[in-house]
Formats: structure tokens, C-alpha cells, sequence
């Protein structure tokens, strides 16, 4: 009896093994092997038809005074879905839905959308409002569905576009970034698919420590530019003004920080609207300021200048005979008015602007100490986090003949993006090292962990004296030259250049009446703040670049000092 | 010595029973804790997401104040540059301060 009863509660406790046993092998089945099926089984089941919201991290902008306002983020309203087999009136439906919003299709397509009576699910009309939403909802349409849906959303519409991006559909049914940060930072930005509830079991299975530390809260998250909004609005304004004044082809702008790279502003003209990519040339999605090359014209003489007083060539005080031109090589190369001015110093070259006197200091430099120098400045990309930078044109410095270095000294014969101009003048603003420009200074995870992006390391090229040196010339040339003196600013020293480049033909010369313009300067002139890059392409109807982009730089300047209330450095008794 | 073997025996089988039920209790009750708790952090998530895209809507007011004002020709609202500035170095202070 007594092995008997022993034997059944073996039966029964082996049954309960068994049971046990069984439950998590289901458990195990259902959860893991096919977890992922039934996941979206009960997607399908809780949204008819959605694919699930757009997620997507933050861009910020930011302001003056550390504030954040946003540079791109997410909208949210409603998409209206049809399902042909239950429309009862699709007139009647049209009708209903083009009372409320006026996103909807066009009347024939909508009718043949609801004629489609073998498909469940339509869409008819995206992004409406709340309000339109529901107030949609609240009709309850027989065959008419509204729907939450999430997309992004460019709050200064064209503000920056070039420079945030884009995103969109690209090989995949994801929306993932195509042009600018978005897709510089697409890693950060993009959020990974999450169930909408969470498998626990399948969590204890396959990964405890997720349950304890999400990996993705320490890899997702939004950016913070260092872009500040009413500074980048003032550039884009005044850059759209000289476009349209003088009809160029391309106009654009930097304003950074020389010290630390950190990109306040950046512009170029034409634009587009981040939020209406409908009708947009697909030209202007990349970025012109990190993929466009020129020749900047007479703005590299300072960098010409620092050079050679870096390598002890000449000092500020060594003198030349200026001949107004000179043939190197069979080629004539003349100051810009063709006159001699006899001997002259150093700094005359920078406030006058004088070819000669460039191409007189490459040649005492020689070549290979200009094609060090050059190559440090330009030889590689900026590293800044724009993707698709194009690497400079340097060929001249390769080549033997003297008249390739005569015209780089003053800025033809080598073409640079504007970006890489901005990194190698800033050298002479912040003491002879250039520091990496760069527009996203953190990363706010989800972890709620803020991380500095390190754009700490600078690449010292010339010696503080010969910077300092060359920024005496340009002051000097704001102070005396510049709108003969009258753009001189008693109580803030600024030092400029200006530059003007003749326009490459097809046939590998140069156009006789087509012009390259561009600006540049930095402010306070011996702690700069601020360095500012201009250039337009093309203008029309003009000569010089002191005609064209004075008055944008200088409104810049007046905009920025009273802005940033930038404390006077000159002219003031404390 | 029977009647101890039978009270052991009812003993397992009780307590079998007992983890058995107490597996599916807590296996119930887990299920209804994570979907609770899936619930509530899709609604809060809604709502953050939802007050985000409504300050989004702010922020670009703001742009498009920002950049009308940046656009607005003072001259032609009556107004004039002003005859001189004067700038006071960085120090210095108001009473007031």
C-alpha cells in the first residue's frame, strides 16, 4: 500500500515536473523564438495600420543666455486613413474630411483611394492639427480612421536648414538623416524600435543588465548646437540682402568663435525650408560652406603675411619696391590698380592690398617653407561636423613654378571651402593656433548625462608675435582704409581684410570681369570673440569686395557688440 | 509510522500545490504590474511628447518674431540712428546695481 501510494506521488509529482517544465517551455517559445512575431501581432492589433510614431532626438539652438530653443524636434497631430470596404459615402466622406482640413487629397484621388474596395487602409490627409484632429474623430465617419501621427519639424523653417539637415526615407522604410546634422549625428538622433510593452520575461532571458541599465539611454539623445538663434537670424538676413542687391550666384557667411571653433552663426543663399522639401532644388540640401571650393582672393595675404613672419623672413619693419607689376614666369601678375609704389613696408601690403607685395614675400619665404605653411592650414579637412567636406586644391604648391606660389600668396591658384577659411584666418586671431570648428558643443543623453563634445585640441601654426603682427596691419587697414577711416569704431579695435578673386572659365583661365568676393575679421582685435567669413560669388555689376560686403560686415559688427554687450578695448578712460 | 509517511506525502503535495499556485499568482500579477506600468509610461511619454510639439509651436513664433524684427526697417517705422554712441567700459556699475 505504502510503495503504492509512493509510487503515485511519484506519478503526480513527476506530472507537476513535467507541467512546470512545459509552462516554460512555452514561456521560453513564445517570448524568445517568436517574441518578436507576436510583438508585432500586437501592434497590428493596437494601431490598425500605423507603423508607429516617428520618434526622433532634439537640435537645439542656443541662445545667448545658455537658454535652449529648438532647431528641430518633433510635431505632433493626426493623419485621416480611409478603409475603402467601410466607406459608405465616399462624397460624403470627401466632403467631411475637406471641411476640417485642407491637406487632404484632391477630390478625384480620393474617390479613386475609396474605389479601392480590395485595400483595408488608405491615407488620405497627414499632419493635422489637434483641434482638426478632433474634431474629425468626433464626426465617427463609418470607413474613416484618425490617427496619431509624429513628424519632424523645423521650428525657424529655414533657419540654419542647411547646416541642421534633413531627414527622410532613404534605401529602408526608415526615416533616417540625409544631409547635415541629422545625418552627422543620425546615431544620437535615431531611436531605436521599443515594444510598446516591455517583455520582462524575455528581458530576464536574454539580458538582465538591461533590465537594471537601458544601453540605449546612454547612446540616444538630443544635440545642443552652438548656433545662436538671433545672431544666425541676423546673418541670414543680411546674406539674403546682398544676394538679392547685387544678383550673385552664391552668397554665404560664418561667425565663430576663434578660440574654441564654436560656431555661433552660418549662412548661404539660396536656402530652403526644412518643413516644405516639396518643390526644393535638391542642390541646395548640401551645405556650401563645408563642400564648395574658391579662390578667396586677397583675404589669404594675412595668412601669407603671418607666415613669413613666423618663419623670420621679414619683420613688420622690412621693407620692399613696390613695382605695381612683374612677370614670373611669363605671366604678369599686378597690384590691383597696376601702380608702383616705390618702397614701402610691410603693412602696406595688407592695407593696400598689394599683389606684388604678396608674391615678394612668398618668394622670401621660398617654396617649400609656403607649402609648409600652406599644407598645415589647408591640407587637411577642418574636422568639423559637417559630413561631405571637400578637401582643398592645393595642386599649385606641388608644382616647381614660382608663379603658383606668387598667386597663392594672395589667394588665387588655391581653392579652399569657406569653413577651412574661417579655421586658417582664426590662427591669426587666437595666437597662431587653429582650433576645430564645430556646431554641436553637447549631447544631452537620455540617461539625463550631459556630455561636452571635446573640440579642445588646437593646431598651433605660426608664433603669437607674428600673429599679433599681422592683426596690427589689419586693424590698421580698418582704422586708416576702410571706407577711408570712416569705418574706424573708437572704442573697439577690428581687424579686417578684404579679398577680391577673379572667376575661373571653362577653359582653365580666369574671366576678366567676373568676380569673387569676400570679407573677413575679427573683433575685439587682441582678444577676439567673434571672427566673421563673407564671400558672394558672382555679383553682378561691381568690382571690389569693399563695394559689396562692408556694409554687411560692419552692420555684424555694430550687431554683435551691442548683442553680446562687448566691452570696449580701446578709446575709454576706466 | 503510517499515519507520518501519509502527513509527509500531504505535506509535498500541498506544498507543490501551493508553489504552483503561488508561480501563476505572481506570474498574473506580474503581468498585470508590467502592463500597468507599460500603460502609464506610454501615457506620460504621449503627454511629454505632445507638450513638447505645443512648445515647438511657441519656439517657432518666437523665430518668426526674432526674424520679423530683424527684417523691420527701422528708418522706415520713423526712427533714427542715433547721433553718437557712447560705450562705458565693462566695470563699471549704476548706483542701481
Amino acid at each position: 500500500m505504502r510503495a503504492q501510494f509512493r509510487s503515485r506521488i511519484r506519478i503526480v509529482l513527476a506530472l507537476v515536473a513535467f507541467a512546470i517544465v512545459c509552462v516554460f517551455a512555452r514561456l521560453y517559445f513564445i517570448q524568445i523564438v517568436h517574441g518578436q512575431e507576436y510583438a508585432l501581432k500586437a501592434d497590428r492589433q493596437f494601431a490598425a495600420g500605423g507603423s508607429g510614431l516617428f520618434d526622433r532626438g532634439s537640435i537645439y539652438f542656443t541662445r545667448k543666455d545658455s537658454s535652449l530653443i529648438s532647431a528641430a524636434t518633433l510635431a505632433r497631430g493626426f493623419l485621416v486613413a480611409i478603409n475603402p470596404q467601410t466607406v459608405e459615402d465616399p462624397e460624403a466622406a470627401y466632403a467631411a474630411i475637406a471641411s476640417v482640413t485642407p491637406s487632404v487629397l484632391e477630390h478625384d484621388a480620393f474617390l479613386a483611394a475609396a474605389a479601392k474596395k480590395g485595400q483595408v487602409y488608405i491615407e488620405v490627409a497627414h499632419r493635422l492639427t489637434d483641434d482638426e484632429g478632433r474634431t474629425l474623430a468626433a464626426r465617427a465617419i463609418p470607413g474613416v480612421q484618425v490617427l496619431r501621427e509624429s513628424w519632424r519639424y523645423y521650428p525657424g523653417g529655414s533657419l540654419a536648414a542647411q547646416s541642421i539637415g534633413i531627414v527622410s526615407y532613404g534605401s529602408g522604410d526608415t526615416l533616417v538623416g540625409q544631409t547635415g546634422l541629422e545625418a552627422a549625428y543620425d546615431g544620437i538622433l535615431s531611436r531605436s524600435e521599443d515594444s510598446l510593452y516591455k517583455n520582462f520575461f524575455a528581458e530576464l532571458f536574454s539580458n538582465v543588465g538591461n533590465l537594471l541599465v537601458d544601453t540605449k539611454d546612454v547612446r540616444e539623445g538630443d544635440l545642443v548646437t552652438t548656433i545662436e538663434p538671433e545672431v544666425q537670424t541676423r546673418l541670414e538676413n543680411d546674406i539674403a540682402n546682398l544676394h538679392e542687391r547685387y544678383a550673385s550666384r552664391e552668397s554665404g557667411g560664418i561667425i565663430m568663435d576663434p578660440a574654441t571653433g564654436a560656431i555661433i552663426a552660418l549662412a548661404t543663399y539660396p536656402t530652403y525650408d526644412g518643413n516644405d522639401l516639396s518643390e526644393v532644388d535638391p542642390t541646395l540640401l548640401g551645405n556650401p560652406l563645408a563642400e564648395h571650393i574658391y579662390e578667396f582672393g586677397s583675404i589669404m595675404k594675412p595668412l601669407t603675411m603671418a607666415a613669413a613672419l613666423d618663419a623670420g623672413v621679414i619683420t613688420p619693419e622690412t621693407t620692399y619696391t613696390d613695382t605695381g607689376c612683374m612677370t614670373v614666369n611669363t605671366r604678369q601678375i599686378c597690384n590691383w590698380d597696376a601702380k608702383a609704389r616705390g618702397v614701402i613696408p610691410m603693412r602696406e601690403i595688407i592695407t593696400q592690398s598689394l599683389n606684388v607685395g604678396a608674391a615678394w614675400v612668398a618668394r622670401q619665404l621660398g617654396q617649400e617653407k609656403f607649402r609648409g605653411y600652406f599644407t598645415e592650414l589647408f591640407g587637411q579637412k577642418t574636422g568639423a561636423d559637417l559630413l561631405s567636406e571637400t578637401s582643398a586644391l592645393l595642386g599649385n604648391l606641388s608644382k616647381s613654378q614660382q608663379v603658383g606660389y606668387d598667386t597663392v600668396a594672395f589667394g588665387q591658384g588655391i581653392a579652399v571651402t569657406p569653413l577651412q577659411m574661417i579655421r586658417a584666418l582664426a590662427s591669426i586671431a587666437n595666437g597662431g593656433a587653429m582650433a576645430e570648428p564645430h556646431l554641436v558643443g553637447t549631447v544631452r543623453l537620455n540617461s539625463g548625462i550631459t556630455r561636452e563634445l571635446d573640440w579642445a585640441e588646437t593646431t598651433p601654426v605660426f608664433s603669437g608675435e607674428a600673429a599679433r603682427a599681422t592683426t596690427e596691419m589689419m586693424v590698421a587697414l580698418v582704422d586708416e582704409k576702410l571706407e577711408n577711416g570712416r569705418a574706424k569704431i573708437p572704442t573697439m579695435s577690428v581687424a579686417a581684410k578684404t579679398g577680391t578673386a577673379q572667376l575661373t572659365n571653362p577653359d582653365g583661365g580666369y574671366y576678366a570681369d567676373r568676380y569673387f568676393h569676400s570679407f573677413t575679421g575679427f573683433f575685439p582685435a587682441y582678444a577676439p570673440r567673434f571672427i566673421i567669413l563673407l564671400y558672394t560669388n558672382d555679383p553682378q555689376g561691381v568690382t571690389y569686395a569693399s563695394e559689396t560686403l562692408n556694409a554687411t560686415f560692419l552692420d555684424l559688427v555694430h550687431f554683435l557688440i551691442e548683442y553680446y554687450t562687448v566691452p570696449p578695448d580701446r578709446g575709454v578712460t576706466a | 509510522m503510517y499515519s507520518l509517511y501519509a502527513r509527509i506525502q500531504f505535506s509535498v503535495l500541498s506544498l507543490c500545490f501551493f508553489t504552483v499556485g503561488a508561480l501563476v499568482v505572481a506570474y498574473i500579477g506580474l503581468i498585470a504590474v508590467v502592463m500597468s506600468y507599460a500603460a502609464l509610461t506610454v501615457e506620460f511619454s504621449q503627454s511629454v511628447k505632445n507638450n513638447e510639439s505645443a512648445v515647438a509651436t511657441l519656439e517657432a513664433r518666437y523665430l518668426a518674431g526674432v526674424a520679423q524684427i530683424t527684417d523691420t526697417d527701422y528708418r522706415a517705422e520713423g526712427y533714427a540712428k542715433p547721433a553718437a554712441q557712447v560705450f562705458v567700459p565693462a566695470k563699471s556699475v549704476t548706483a542701481l546695481r
